[in-house]
């Protein structure tokens, strides 16, 4: 079932060590006409399951395979199908979680863009497992493309009783209905989507009760991640051998990784888990782009952290990554490059998480905003000593008291870009410089001896901070001067050093 | 009673048949990568002159696909020719789509490697 993609795009470059398992259809096939997906054997895993195995044999399959959770935290999928099927109730949930808040990240749009059925099959099938007649895909409103094939898919299947009720005259139903998120990025944990899904506002609320025992509307509930999702087929029809051949020992199978930044081919990858990072970044990702030295890797998004360049030959699996004080995370995996200034890359994702934490608990809501504050001021020239340990302590307090995992993980790009670059964030606070030069407002601007004062900076500059006389070198005032950029853009001479 | 693999063995049948009639197996399939990406580099313009192509008699099996992964050389546009196996042409916009009409599915030679 899996990598016809090379019989298409060949065996060369960006595809060679790629295996396609949760991607084996995007790209291959149309999304709007289930024909072609049941040409490329869909839905016979959902038919098998249904010709007579036990549910407990298929939740014990789906163990025995490893698979993990794609959407973050990487719990045990099998395991959570488990305790879900073990509860007794009327009525059991399936929810799929395409919120996909990462910025940066595509994989869930892609595969539900460019493969629907699948997900709509895994879900059918964990219907089955669990004992559930319900599933819903909760899918962000931003995505208008992939809401409308999922509609398109869900009716198709419903049309050829592949949903619904008494799916292929076995007895099972099993139906899916679709629920729009407003984009906030805490929708996408899962106690949180719950709130929304019943009509209140989007907060996460204390596990235990896990949604396990207790979800949407107090109902056991089983929710997994799209790229989970699209898993499960296959690892029901080619069966739990083959898929756990794949990977590391705690880690199996593949993993499809958004790669962006600065990077020669942009796009989705998906590799089995324990590939390097340097073969992502050189060999896939066709390296960085004008012959730039590598200085960092964030992997995991905004509650990911940054991986140094000395560090890239270590194996993706979620156990490495965090080892190193990173996550793997959805997927996000973002090239930086040595003209990056890592406390500003730092800054950036904590201005993220900062904007979307929800405020239901103190240590996020207030913690994160002082966390940014002094990392604007270190930004901006006005770092001072002692903010490096303020920044930590303040950032492993946040890790251990926040409600939910966006609090939990905020810190994380602070934390590890500290620890191992922190000799730029010393270099911010005591010597004032950004060396990567990225940092505006601690750029200085200077006149050199190309200057031959035809006067263009000294019109230009909004402040009055630049001085001298026709065809004389022209000097600027460092302490009037606002570091607006002004002069810099406007010099047709390359006068103006910025440093 | 038939178990459901057997009947999805008949609905497996009754779709393969269904893309026989379409031109899967005789004629040349062409592929466009129409998800979000490729749609925001252009790939509706490019649907748009096969389509017009296929209006004007062109005789090919019109196929849309989600996203590879390569948004680096997005859009795409795969043919397939059924003995020969599959081509892929990279960023592709309304002029050279127009070429792959000319060249490759009129003229049947595929565009020169540099090309693609
Ligand atoms: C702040 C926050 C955002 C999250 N966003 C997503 C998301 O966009 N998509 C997703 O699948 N899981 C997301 N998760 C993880 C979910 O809570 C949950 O663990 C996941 O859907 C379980 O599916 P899995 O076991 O298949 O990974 C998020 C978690 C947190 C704390």
């Amino acid at each position: 079932m899996h990598n016809r993609s090379l019989e298409v795009f060949g065996k060369a470059g960006y595809f060679n060590s790629q295996l396609r398992i949760a991607l084996r259809n995007c790209g291959i096939i149309d999304p709007g006409d289930l024909d072609d997906y049941l040409n490329v054997r869909g839905f016979e895993a959902l038919a098998k399951v249904l010709s007579g195995i036990k549910s407990e044999a298929v939740i014990a399959e789906i163990k025995r395979s490893g698979l993990r959770g794609r959407g973050g935290a990487g719990f045990g999928t099998g395991l959570k199908w488990e305790l879900v099927a073990r509860e007794k109730s009327d009525q059991k949930y399936v929810i799929c979680n395409a919120d996909e808040g990462d910025p940066g990240a595509f994989m869930d749009r892609s595969i539900i863009e460019g493969d629907p059925f699948s997900v709509l099959e895994g879900m059918a099938i964990a219907g089955y497992a669990v004992g559930s007649d319900k599933g819903i895909v909760y899918i962000r409103a931003e995505y208008p493309l992939a809401i409308k094939r999922l509609e398109k898919a869900i009716e198709a299947a419903r049309k050829q009783n592949l949903l619904g009720k008494d799916i292929l005259s076995s007895g099972f139903s099993f139906d899916i209905e679709i629920r729009l998120g407003a984009g906030a990025f805490v929708c996408g944990e899962e106690t949180a989507l719950m709130q929304s899904i019943e009509g209140h506002r989007g907060m996460p609320r204390p596990r235990p009760p896990y949604p396990s025992a207790s979800g949407l509307f107090c109902k056991p509930t089983l929710i997994n991640n799209v790229e989970t999702w699209a898993n499960v087929p296959v690892i029901v029809v080619e069966g739990a051998e083959w898929f756990s051949s794949v990977g590391t020992e705690k880690s199996k199978g593949t993993k499809v990784f958004a790669l962006a930044g600065k990077i020669n081919n942009t796009g989705l990858v998906e590799v089995p888990m324990g590939t390097t990072l340097r073969h992502v970044i050189y060999d896939i990702g066709g390296g960085i782009p004008g012959s730039k030295k590598l200085k960092a890797v964030q992997t995991g998004g905004p509650s990911g952290g940054c991986i140094p360049a000395d560090l890239i030959d270590t194996p993706i699996d979620y156990e490495s990554l965090g080892k190193i004080g990173s996550i793997m995370g959805s997927g996000g995996m973002i090239v930086i490059d040595e003209d990056s200034c890592m406390v500003s890359i730092a800054k950036f994702f904590l201005e993220f998480t900062q904007s979307e934490s929800c405020g239901k608990c103190t240590p996020c809501r207030e913690g994160t905003k002082r966390m940014l504050e002094i990392l604007t001021r270190i930004t901006e020239g006005q770092g001072k000593e002692g903010d490096i340990e303020k920044l930590e302590r303040l950032g492993n307090m946040i890790k251990k008291s926040s409600l939910c995992g966006l609090g939990q993980s905020a810190p994380n790009p602070v934390l590890s870009t500290i620890r191992y670059f922190r000799n730029e964030y010393e270099d911010h606070i005591k010597n004032k410089k950004c060396t990567a030069g990225a940092c505006e407002k601690m750029l200085s601007y200077v006149i050199n001896d190309k200057c031959i004062g035809c006067g263009a900076c000294k019109r230009a500059c909004p402040v009055n901070a630049i001085s001298g006389s026709t065809k004389q070198k022209h000097l600027i005032n460092q302490d009037l001067c606002t570091k607006c950029g002004e002069c810099y853009k406007t010099c047709k001479f390359s006068a103006i050093d910025k440093g | 009673m038939k178990t459901p693999l057997e009947l999805l063995t008949d609905k497996k049948n009754a779709a393969a048949e269904r893309l026989k009639e379409k031109g899967y197996l005789s004629k040349k399939r062409v592929y466009i990568g129409m998800a979000t990406c490729e749609i925001a580099a252009g790939s509706k313009e490019v649907m748009a002159e096969f389509e017009a192509a296929k209006k004007q008699g062109l005789d090919i099996y019109l196929s849309q696909k989600g996203c590879a992964g390569r948004c680096h050389v997005e859009p795409t546009v795969e043919v397939v020719d059924p003995e020969k196996g599959p081509v892929l042409y990279t960023k592709v916009d309304a002029k050279k789509a127009k070429e792959i009409i000319q060249k490759h599915l009129i003229g049947g030679e595929p565009l020169a490697e540099g090309e693609k």
